[in-house]
């Protein structure tokens, strides 16, 4: 059987010229860290709105809760001197853990509902843990985690400062690429046919003997795992700090879905289309035309939409039909 | 020991009885089929027999084992393969994609790589000489060829016993005819069980049936060999209505 992976070059391809970009041209960095961002998440949230077809409105209390874990490690072990490397690797452990746990009691009762009620169920998940976290005064309540002294304490202040200006980012594009690699080994195996197929039609799916609670639960933790670690590198060690109305915020959510929608949905690349085309109209548009950028962005959108229904990837999927190119997108 | 066998099967809906106290028996590689008109409850009898529905009194049995509560999905790796009235493709896949699907979680599924299910996909797509549709996009085919990849995706999940809701509905009567034919052949060569749902007594169903089931309101009415359920008084009088008395 032929090579599978190649769809996964360009996937490189791209981060890599990002990276080169934020690194060659002076004054990039900051624009490149907010698409590596961007891409990730929609990499992370594609996993299962795109697979699916589920929307989960609750995401971002998946990166929440990831931000959480890495402060709470570090400032609870910052009395640790000279362990720096292992106690983040700890914190990005403990993001992972929490955003599962989190995943699984939400999808345990939220993933036996369908379509639009699994959306209406979810929509209050992130509200509800920031007032669980403000109101019971969980981890500092309201008051937030500022964990910078802390930060500096366990790896020195010269690392601390490289870490939030350069390291953070990279682990994004790290966190990126791993969904990217795990989203294609998914639909190279059963998983991504399961998914697949729940997606078009849920009850011929069970029919065919398709388990859709197990596919969709998988689905679910694996994106809320990523979320929990993109919350970790590029919430809690870019900013060191963390505030509950900040971290489950329903606007991530909502911009995670357009970029998946706009790239298009269930495919590889199209999280990286859709998060570069998100990121750099979201960031030039507030130069060009500052106070206005949601008034130009939001007709960019429709028209893309109704352009590409399936978003940009999907149509250059059915266009590249046939040709040499065809196997390096999906 | 019959393949499946149905003791009493009820089912309501509300106040409406769709199945009502239905027995019934299919053995081994045979050819059934069902017949009865709008509403009479051959849809519902289908899906309690693939578990959509539980039924409310009765025992479902499939190979000797208690099947009545068993969810949907773990009763396709058992060898119970369906085909819908409407058909319902994977719109988004390729017609090899959704065929290898259905071997992918069908009778062999839990052994069966990947590429492996392709392979059965492929052959099964030769078998029904249907190569020129091979990698096309299911929402791109019309609607027979829809219904004849839906039988393909059936026939790849390796059933023991293959259920047809209205499948020859709407074809070319040439069409039938070679679609028949080549069932019949599968089904012999697989031990495959076929019961096959007609709303018509249509020639399909006379040329395909060794036995006929008429089920009307909920019951079986008629349960005899195809020649003698077609010429059945209670039958005519089901589609017919009664003879007058004058």
């Amino acid at each position: 059987m032929k090579w599978k992976y190649y769809p996964y070059i360009p996937v490189l391809l791209a981060y890599v010229v990002l990276f080169l970009i934020g690194k060659g041209v002076s004054g990039m960095w900051q624009l490149m860290s907010m698409l590596f961002f961007y891409c990730a998440l929609g990499q992370a949230f594609n996993i299962f709105l795109g697979m699916t077809g589920y929307v989960d409105f609750g995401y971002v209390a998946f990166l929440g809760v990831g931000t959480y874990g890495m402060a709470i490690t570090i400032s609870k072990l910052s009395y640790l001197q000279g362990y720096g490397i292992l106690i983040i690797i700890a914190g990005f452990l403990l993001s992972m853990f929490i955003a599962t746990l989190l995943s699984v009691a939400v999808g345990a009762v939220a993933l036996r509902l369908r379509g639009a009620y699994f959306a209406i169920a979810t929509i209050g998940v992130n509200e509800g843990f920031r007032f669980l976290i403000e109101g019971a005064k969980i981890w500092n309540g309201s008051e937030g985690i500022i964990f910078m002294s802390d930060l500096n304490r366990i790896i020195g202040s010269k690392s601390a400062s490289s870490l939030c200006t350069f390291w953070a980012d990279v682990f994004v594009v790290i966190i990126a690429l791993l969904a990217a690699l795990v989203t294609l080994i998914y639909m190279r195996s059963k998983i991504g046919y399961a998914l697949m197929a729940l997606r078009e039609d849920e009850d011929a799916a069970k029919v065919m003997g398709i388990n859709v609670t197990k596919f969709k639960i998988i689905a679910f933790i694996t994106s809320a795992c990523f979320a929990g670690l993109l919350g970790a590198s590029a919430w809690a060690l870019k900013t060191p700090y963390v505030f509950p109305p900040e971290v489950f915020e329903i606007h991530y959510t909502v911009e995670a879905i357009i970029i998946v929608l706009l790239g298009g949905a269930g495919t590889l690349l199209g999280p990286i289309v859709g998060g570069l085309v998100y990121g750099l109209s979201k960031y030039y548009l507030s130069v060009i035309v500052p106070g206005f950028q949601l008034l130009i962005f939001a007709p960019i959108v429709i028209i893309i939409i109704i352009l590409f229904p399936e978003g940009i990837i999907g149509m250059i999927k059915k266009r590249t039909k046939g040709r040499w190119v065809e196997r390096f997108i999906i | 020991m019959p393949l499946l066998e149905l003791i009493g099967v009820t089912k309501r809906f509300g106040g409406l009885v769709a199945v009502n106290k239905v027995n019934m028996r299919v053995e081994e590689g045979e050819f059934i089929g069902v017949v009865g008109p709008n509403g009479s409850g051959k849809t519902t009898l289908f899906n309690l027999i693939n578990g959509v529905y539980f039924p409310d009194e009765g025992k479902i049995l499939f190979n000797g084992r208690d099947i009545t509560k068993l969810a949907p999905y773990k009763r396709a790796p058992l060898g119970i393969g369906r085909t819908f009235q409407i058909p319902r493709p994977f719109l988004s896949a390729t017609v090899l994609e959704n065929v290898a699907v259905g071997a992918m979680f069908g009778r062999l599924g839990t052994n069966l790589g990947i590429d492996e299910a392709f392979e059965i996909a492929d052959q099964v797509i030769n078998r029904l000489n249907f190569q020129t549709l091979r990698d096309k996009i299911a929402s791109n085919l019309t609607p027979i060829e829809k219904k004849m990849m839906e039988i393909a995706r059936a026939l790849a999940m390796k059933p023991r016993l293959l259920l047809m809701d209205e499948a020859m509905a709407g074809m070319h009567p040439g069409s039938i005819n070679e679609m028949v034919g080549f069932l019949k052949q599968v089904a012999v060569e697989e031990k495959i069980a076929v019961v096959s749902m007609v709303e018509h007594i249509m020639r399909a169903v006379v040329g395909m049936a060794e036995r006929v089931v008429v089920l009307h309101q909920g019951s079986i009415i008629v349960d005899a060999p195809t020649k003698d359920a077609l010429t059945d008084p209670k039958v005519v009088e089901v589609y017919l209505g009664k003879a007058s008395e004058e």
